[in-house]
């Protein structure tokens, strides 16, 4: 990063704002460099590079809030750009009938970095088609058993740099590599096709890939799509129990706790968008689940693909266990919604470049592990399916309504898995799915996803995951 | 900062110099002004100005693609070198030279308002302009956001190709909630001031707000449904997606090996424009340097062409549709064909139905296969004997792409431009409805 440029750049755009008016002004330099190669059934795509350098200027004058950013990095841009973010909220006034207010956090001055081995820098062309080639090694020409017409692979290194600064106080450094793969597997077996997407990242440096095992992981996961075209027989019809793997546990973890859980879905900001939830703002301490449905987010796992040890208002993240024994515990926050619980933010402000404003995000959310061997988990189902893995999910916009569609699933009898069972479906109530949570596994697994919040969209790198989760008393499909 | 056509010129000189087979330099220019609103009050203004250099470049079947924002001369020529070094690294790929033609681009007069050139300054009124309507016809809060943008892009090719084209636009999309989960939805998607229409837009959320009071959940089943121009819109966007060769060679795409085939029924035409009256996307120039047109992509329920770009057309031995994407062809603006029913008259034709007006999360099981299921929210109704019988709330949609819109029996002569946070290409579409399509809901 250009680091001393945009320092100064960031401090003269506080002080701009500061003079213009503002009660409260933040910049936020940002640099991004990403480097990405694809194969598409073995033909190399164009290698694709990406540089950018620009500042995000948030101000609140008059209780509102404004957001400017640009990239002309002149000193006479980026102050025109903070005056005119302090502009624009004033004359928001108008509309105003709920100021922004924001907690009493204090600024923290910190400098942070993701753990890395091998830079990421170091990821040119040649190592990322390396790692490409290895895993269509493994799964072009029926190597893995089954046809594959269609191969999407894509793998990218990425670095994000900024600094922060606040009007109380805050100057925070963050550095952050990320590496990372996706795939998407087309499987074909006389009239039927069957399709997985793979994606995988952690932040770290070149030695993520090994980590990953990404070829290993592909060539298991194109096997499996070959079992899963010759399944025949339906889901159950009756009542079962349903074991839920690592993967599904972290979707269910996202998208049925974490998103109603962020605090500015609850006060309504995302109404028109993302949407609301179906919790309100006295819904702290509700039951929402059985004594043993435990879901939290962490921002500072360590290699994680969400990992933001300090947030994009410079509050350090912490752990938050947003269900505890089956109840509702804690909401994600920033420093406004928080101000507007009477609390302080527990740092889940994320912003994705500098050209967008921080929302409330997750991070990385997953199910708490429990006491059971996973052995012990299938060893108490006489009857049940075991969702391995998903293909199509969605979900309603208050969080409530969810469905998840099985791609690898079994039929489970008497404690054994016996055999495949085709496309069963999980769809489920929120307080459904968390009141018939019996057991949890100690083995934990995550998966990288990439979830889609704000306007402009904003696309925040996060990992889902958790144990094997045992429901008790399910009906599978829907009604 | 220099202006777009320098920064092109110092990009593909440099890339020239260096002894490129191909250099194409897209710079571009925009600035988008958003207010954003919940609970009827403004949650935050924005204002987004940025520049960005895109540099495609091939040398010995070797290709990539790079962007930067980093727009000084100096800096341009060493991202390009830089850029240039890291061909030696890359495998050979699927190469077709540029065209040269030397074509020479003038900005397309449909698309831009110079009214909406400085207009961030309004839209805190325009907000309250959505948010009043929607109290007076019921709505009790409303979240919303109006987005305007303009933005200008230029090419230059190594071969000598070159032009801008310049594109304004303005959307707002208004959600309001009345008592309980009673919401409704409202959309303005416009090219020019004039067409916008933020009152509208607000009334129409408001209205569907209070009919939505005391909603029940339907028995799961096989129904007409009747979709909305924004419900067809996010499902039609998924067909044109397929029809991009990228797709099909992929083998990700429903359109795999349909091409001359009936994909839809008889009375559904889906079209592309590269620009055209109305529409909010598009340009006159792909990113090839091929002039864009229009093409149709189903004709009278037959697939009649996929997209392309020089890379794709070149395998199938036809040419360039105009639709470039370096890797992948996409649409600009999707136009679906009139019908010639009415609203009322589309109710009055369905027996047991469910009119949605609304939907989001649209997620498919397979993409090959075109298996997906989408979630309605906001306005949703159950139609008995030809009239409404009540607002439906708690289901979800399922279906087939190929079946449903082989399905579609009738077509609105109304239609509407829709773009918005489930609609990403601008699209033209009417009211269409839908036989035999399925409906669940939740276990609880």
């Amino acid at each position: 990063m250009r680091t001393q440029e945009g320092k100064d750049l960031a401090e003269a755009a506080v002080s701009v704002a500061q003079k213009e008016g503002a009660s409260y002004a933040e910049a936020r330099v940002q640099t991004t460099w990403e480097r990405e190669f694809g194969l598409k059934n073995g033909e190399p795509q164009p290698s694709f590079f990406v540089e950018g350098f620009g500042i995000g200027i948030r101000v609140i004058s008059r209780g509102a809030l404004g957001f400017c950013a640009t990239n002309d990095m002149s000193l006479r841009a980026v102050k025109e750009v903070a005056s005119r973010a302090v502009r624009l909220a004033r004359a928001s006034a108008q509309v105003l009938r709920e100021p922004v207010l924001l907690d009493s956090t204090k600024g923290t001055r910190r400098s942070w970095a993701a753990q890395e081995t091998r830079r990421v820098e170091n990821a040119d062309p040649a190592w990322l088609q390396g790692v490409l080639r290895d895993v269509e090694g493994r799964i072009a020409g029926e190597r893995a058993g089954v046809k594959l017409p269609g191969r999407l692979l894509y793998a990218a290194a990425e670095l994000q740099e900024r600094y922060y600064v606040n009007s109380d106080g805050a100057r925070v450094t963050g550095r952050v590599p990320r590496v990372g793969f996706f795939g998407s597997l087309t499987a074909i077996d006389g009239g039927s096709t069957a399709q997985r997407h793979i994606q995988q990242a952690e932040t770290g440096g070149l030695e993520v890939m090994e980590r990953l095992r990404i070829s290993d992981l592909v060539e298991e996961e194109a096997r499996a799509l070959g079992k899963v075209l010759r399944a025949r027989s339906g889901p159950p019809t009756d009542v079962v129990d349903v074991v839920l793997s690592p993967e599904l546990s972290g979707i269910a973890a996202h998208e049925s706790v974490g998103h109603p859980q962020e605090a500015d879905r609850v006060l309504g900001r995302e109404g028109a968008q993302a949407g609301e939830s179906y919790l309100k703002a006295d819904s702290l301490g509700m039951k929402i689940g059985s004594p043993e449905a435990n879901v939290s987010d962490d921002p500072t796992l360590p290699r994680s693909n969400g990992y933001v040890p300090v947030d994009d208002e410079g509050v350090p993240g912490k752990k938050r266990r947003l269900i505890k024994d089956g109840m509702i515990n804690e909401f994600l926050h920033n420093r406004a919604t928080a101000k507007r619980f009477g609390l302080k933010s527990n740092g889940a402000a994320r912003s994705v470049s500098f050209d967008r404003e921080p929302i409330i995000r997750m991070s990385n959310t997953f199910v708490e592990p429990g006491d059971y061997t996973t052995d012990e988990i299938f060893k108490d189902v006489k009857h049940g399916v075991y969702f391995k893995s998903y293909t199509e999910w969605n979900i309603d916009d208050k969080r409530l309504n969810q469905r998840y569609v099985g791609l690898e699933a079994y039929l489970i009898e008497r404690g054994e898995l016996k055999g495949l069972v085709k496309s069963p479906v999980l769809e489920i109530t929120t307080p459904k799915l968390w009141g018939s949570v019996k057991a949890r596994s100690r083995h934990m697994e995550f998966e990288a996803a990439t979830c889609g919040k704000g306007d402009p969209q904003q696309g925040a790198p996060v990992w889902t995951g958790g144990p094997e989760t045992l429901l008790a008393g399910i009906r599978l499909g829907s009604r | 900062m220099m202006d777009l056509e320098e920064l092109d010129e110092v990009a593909v000189g440099a890339a020239k110099r260096l002894g490129v087979d191909d250099a194409v330099a897209i710079s571009s220019e925009s600035a988008d002004s958003m207010i954003r609103f919940a609970n009827n009050s403004v949650t935050v203004v924005n204002r987004v100005q940025e520049a960005e250099l895109v540099v495609y470049l091939a040398r010995d079947r070797r290709k990539a693609i790079a962007s930067t924002s980093n727009l000084g001369p100096d800096a341009v020529k060493k991202f390009v070198g830089d850029l240039f070094a890291s061909l030696k690294g890359l495998p050979e790929s699927e190469y077709v030279p540029l065209s040269n033609t030397k074509a020479k681009f003038a900005p397309s007069r449909l698309g831009y308002d110079r009214r909406l050139e400085d207009v961030d300054r309004e839209l805190p009124a325009m907000a309250k302009s959505a948010i009043d309507s929607s109290l007076r016809a019921g709505g009790k809060r409303s979240a919303g956001v109006i987005d305007a943008s303009k933005g200008t892009v230029a090419i230059l090719t190594s071969a000598g190709t070159s032009g801008r084209d310049s594109k304004t636009a303005i959307t707002l999309n208004i959600r309001s909630f009345a008592e309980g989960e009673a919401s409704g939805h409202g959309l303005s998607c416009s090219s020019a001031l004039k067409r916008f229409d933020p009152e509208g837009a607000g009334r129409r959320a408001g209205e569907g707000a209070k009919s939505m009071r005391g909603a029940k959940e339907p028995e799961a089943g096989k129904y007409e449904v009747l979709l909305s121009p924004t419900v067809a819109s996010n499902i039609v966007e998924t067909v044109a997606g397929a029809a991009s060769a990228f797709s099909v060679d992929a083998g990700t795409s429903c359109l795999v090996e349909k091409l001359g085939k009936k994909v839809a029924s008889a009375t559904f035409n889906l079209t592309d424009h590269g620009v055209v009256e109305g529409g909010l996307g598009g340009r006159v120039f792909d990113d090839e340097g091929t002039p864009t047109r229009t093409n149709r992509i189903i004709e009278k329920g037959t697939l009649t062409r996929y997209l392309h770009n020089l890379t794709t057309a070149k395998k199938r031995g036809v040419g360039s549709t105009g639709n470039a994407g370096f890797v992948s062809p996409h649409p600009w603006n999707l136009e679906v064909g009139e019908g010639d029913s009415s609203y009322g008259e589309m109710v009055k034709e369905m027996k047991r139905g469910v009119v949605l007006t609304s939907n989001w999360y649209t997620r498919f099981k397979n993409y090959r296969s075109g298996e997906f299921s989408t979630v309605p929210r906001d306005g949703a109704y159950m139609i008995e004997g030809g009239k409404v019988a009540g607002p439906l709330k708690g289901m979800r949609v399922g279906d087939d792409l190929l079946r449903l819109f082989s399905s579609v029996r009738l077509l609105s002569k109304e239609r509407e431009w829709i773009q918005w946070w489930e609609v990403d290409t601008p699209t033209l579409c009417p009211w269409i409805l839908v036989d035999g399509v399925t409906v669940t809901r939740a276990y609880g």
